[in-house]
């Protein structure tokens, strides 16, 4: 808990200075409104309907090759600091063999990654259209 | 053993708890005050920057010279604006995702070490923590688009979307390259393995961590939205992107969100790759020995690293500027093809490549060549994962493997390194527990 203390209060004092400065936005500033004033702006047209509308579905490509690839890559930071025993760490390789299976193992898990990298590559996710 | 802020507290009679609050406000003040100066600094050497790559003069009048003093001058303008929210908008979200970039951008510096124990908080997991948080401010971009109800902003946002989250990938890949060299997440260890001459710097240990610093670059400047790939807030298509509706001091805060990622993105590149708190030439470590000094001379010494290194990473803050002001903005698909068929089989190719080396070819590094100077990684490594168990645990040398025992130097192996000259440093435990012997 006690460790916890110093992360929470970055994120309070972050939101507190800038909670800070905009009430002294909010003070100092004026505050002359209109239904002009609040419309959206569309380079001084009318705007022609809600901008909430649906999204091109590229998008959620996107999002679904980022969710593949991102969880895989994060698969990566256990392995990169894993050790096999106490004492060696993958810097501290004494053992030949051992060096080459870890190497092998990780070839293994990108060679996996590559092949739906390709798929992906094949199938004309990655082109923009 | 060193006295610590929090000791000093509670022998004061105060509190526990209370003086661990204290001891986390002393970092928290400090870099609010180097994330906001620092993008005071930024927009008006951006300005001046940008003036003189275009024949211009920027900003002369204000303060003086060089119209030093132009930036706070827009600031308390800012400060003088009305702060609108648009009829259309989700006033909440719109209201509150300033503070979501803001946040983001600066509490992932609580992870950052500026020297040995001059962290806001000794993580092992800081790396990680770090690109976490760092990503957390893509959020905030989203909100503001999506909260505006206007088509612009909602463009802005989602291409943002798009590309923050397409250049994760290869910056993860990027940095887990350090990582495994290092064998820890813990950026006080990396830093620190990087002691010595410049040929130390993880940069220069073989030639694929050289060719992914340059990758790691592409991609950071990407992550936080920079020209060549601001396409976010494309003026000449978007009028302003996602903080077209916002105005005041709340839209200064998606800037100042942005000046702060930049400094943190080129932090983590001087700290991943160019030798941290370590110049080319150890003045410090070795040339004078304050470094293990303690005492005043080991608080100089931490100091000059400090200065080090946000010297470093100011000149990668300039180097951004300067691609910014040289580059022509790419398109979406250009952009997405970049990071998509190229960044990542360039960073997954040097991944493997720099893995292969350290599997087999690791003691014909130049990284290996000052070892005669008492600096060994994996010694410096070993007295880091042994001090794991407690920030006051020191490291003797009966706790050092056989191996890597013969190459420290007493200071190095019988000195918990962390706690060594300031009271602020290292007084909470490393939170993870990724390294527990």
């Amino acid at each position: 808990m006690m460790q916890a203390i110093p992360i929470l209060l970055f994120f309070a004092c972050a939101f507190a200075t800038a909670v800070g400065m905009l009430v002294a936005g909010t003070l100092l500033g004026p505050k002359r409104s209109g239904a002009v004033k609040q419309m959206p702006y569309e380079s001084g047209m009318d705007p022609a309907h809600s901008a909430w509308r649906r999204f091109d579905v590229r998008f959620h490509l996107v999002a679904i090759t980022f969710l593949l690839f991102d969880v895989e890559v994060l698969f990566l930071y256990p392995w990169a600091v894993a050790r096999k025993d106490k004492e060696h760490g993958l810097l501290a390789v004494v053992d030949q063999a051992q060096s080459s299976l870890i190497f092998i193992e990780v070839m293994v898990f990108v060679a996996l990654l590559a092949v739906g990298f390709i798929y992906a590559w094949r199938k004309g996710v990655f082109h923009w259209r | 053993m060193q006295t610590t802020l929090v000791d000093l507290l509670t022998s004061a009679g105060l509190p526990d708890p209370l003086a661990h609050v204290i001891r986390a406000l002393v970092p928290c003040v400090l870099i609010i005050h180097l994330v906001a100066v620092g993008a005071l600094v930024f927009i008006w050497l951006e300005r001046k920057v940008s003036g003189r790559i275009q024949d211009r003069l920027g900003p002369t009048r204000v303060g003086g010279r060089f119209g030093w003093l132009q930036t706070l001058a827009d600031g308390i303008k800012l400060i003088a604006k009305e702060d609108i929210t648009p009829g259309e908008a989700d006033a909440m979200l719109f209201r509150i995702a300033p503070y979501v970039s803001f946040a983001a951008s600066f509490a992932a510096w609580l992870a950052m070490p500026f020297a040995v124990g001059w962290s806001g908080l000794d993580m092992n997991v800081a790396v990680f923590f770090v690109l976490a948080v760092l990503g957390l401010e893509v959020f905030g971009v989203i909100l503001a688009g999506y909260a505006s109800g206007s088509k612009w902003s909602l463009f802005g946002a989602m291409r943002e979307a798009a590309q923050v989250v397409s250049y994760e990938v290869p910056l993860g890949l990027c940095v887990v390259i350090p990582v495994f060299i290092c064998g820890t997440m813990n950026l006080t260890t990396i830093g620190e393995m990087q002691r010595g001459f410049a040929t130390n710097w993880l940069i220069f240990h073989d030639p694929f961590t050289f060719c992914v610093f340059w990758v790691y670059i592409t991609c950071g400047v990407a992550s936080v939205n920079r020209a060549p790939f601001d396409l976010a807030e494309a003026e000449s298509e978007l009028v302003a992107g996602f903080h077209t509706e916002y105005s005041g001091l709340r839209w200064s805060f998606f800037f100042m969100a942005e000046y702060g990622s930049m400094l943190l993105v080129s932090a983590l590149a001087v700290i991943l790759f160019l030798g941290a708190w370590h110049g080319p030439i150890p003045i410090f470590s070795i040339g004078l020995g304050w470094t293990d000094a303690g005492g005043i001379l080991g608080y100089l010494a931490s100091l000059a690293g400090c200065a080090n290194l946000i010297l470093k990473s100011s000149l990668g803050v300039i180097v951004m500027i300067w691609v910014r002001w040289t580059l022509p903005r790419l398109r979406i698909d250009q952009v997405m093809t970049t990071c998509l068929k190229y960044c990542v089989p360039l960073a997954s190719f040097c991944f493997l490549g720099a893995l292969a080396w350290q599997a087999w070819i690791p003691n014909v590094t130049p990284a290996s060549l000052p070892a005669p100077f008492g600096i060994d990684r994996a010694a410096i490594r070993e007295s880091w994962v042994t001090r794991a168990g407690g920030p006051h645990a020191t490291v003797s040398d009966a706790q050092l493997t056989p191996q890597t025992a013969s190459p420290v130097p007493t200071t190095l192996a019988t000195q918990s390194v962390p706690d060594r000259n300031i009271p602020v440093a290292g007084s909470t435990a490393p939170i993870g527990r990724e390294e527990t012997p």
